[in-house]
């Protein structure tokens, strides 16, 4: 796979969204394509289907 | 015995698990859907996730023993080789191999959706672990 990275900025704004998500269960919001849009501290109950909430994985 | 071969298992997919993925699937662009497919006793979700800018293809089985057990994702797409990939490029999620008291799957909580939701962070992770070495998030205890 040709793998594209992240630049700084878009590397530092995720690594915050992740840990936001992990400890504190902020959400994580993705377009039509799964791809990350941005965070939201409440999201409307229809639409938490669409948001990654708190995944208590084992990592 | 299946996943559709109980009268339990059956139920589970008709309210739970089905009702999860149109939820999924209602809006999303072509490619990006999950699509659900029987494996021998197993019922396969295959779907497509592209959390930053790369595409992976993914694969979620859920055993016979689901949702008691939790589902096994694997990734198709090639991965560079990390700690937190197990065998066969199967994502290390919900401690395979752990009793179910220490396990954190939920299967009164989750669904099938959860895990492919648990797969796109651990992709956001990977991303970053690509470029830097240090995987973001902490090694849960």
């Amino acid at each position: 796979m040709d793998f594209r990275p992240l630049n700084e900025v878009e590397r530092r704004q995720l690594v915050t969204a992740l840990r936001g998500n992990a400890d504190r269960g902020l959400s994580l919001l993705m377009d039509r394509q799964t791809t990350y849009t941005g965070t939201a501290e409440e999201v409307p109950d229809e639409e938490v289907i669409a948001a990654i909430k708190s995944v208590p994985c084992h990592y | 015995m299946g996943l559709l071969d109980t009268e339990f298992g059956k139920r589970r997919l008709l309210t739970v698990e089905v009702p999860a993925v149109e939820a999924y699937n209602r809006g999303r662009d072509p490619g990006f859907g999950i699509t659900l497919n029987r494996v021998g006793g197993a019922l396969v979700l295959s779907y497509q996730l592209k959390p930053c800018h790369n595409v992976y293809r993914l694969e979620t089985r859920l055993l016979s023993s689901y949702p008691t057990v939790p589902p096994e994702t694997r990734v198709l797409t090639p991965l560079k080789h990390c700690a937190h990939l197990l065998e066969g490029q199967t994502m290390c999620l919900w401690r395979q191999g752990s009793t179910r008291a220490a396990s954190r799957w939920d299967p009164a909580q989750f669904t099938c959706v959860f895990a492919v939701q648990a797969a796109w962070r651990w992709l956001a992770c990977y991303e970053v672990w690509h470029e830097t070495g240090e995987w973001p998030l902490p090694e849960a205890k």
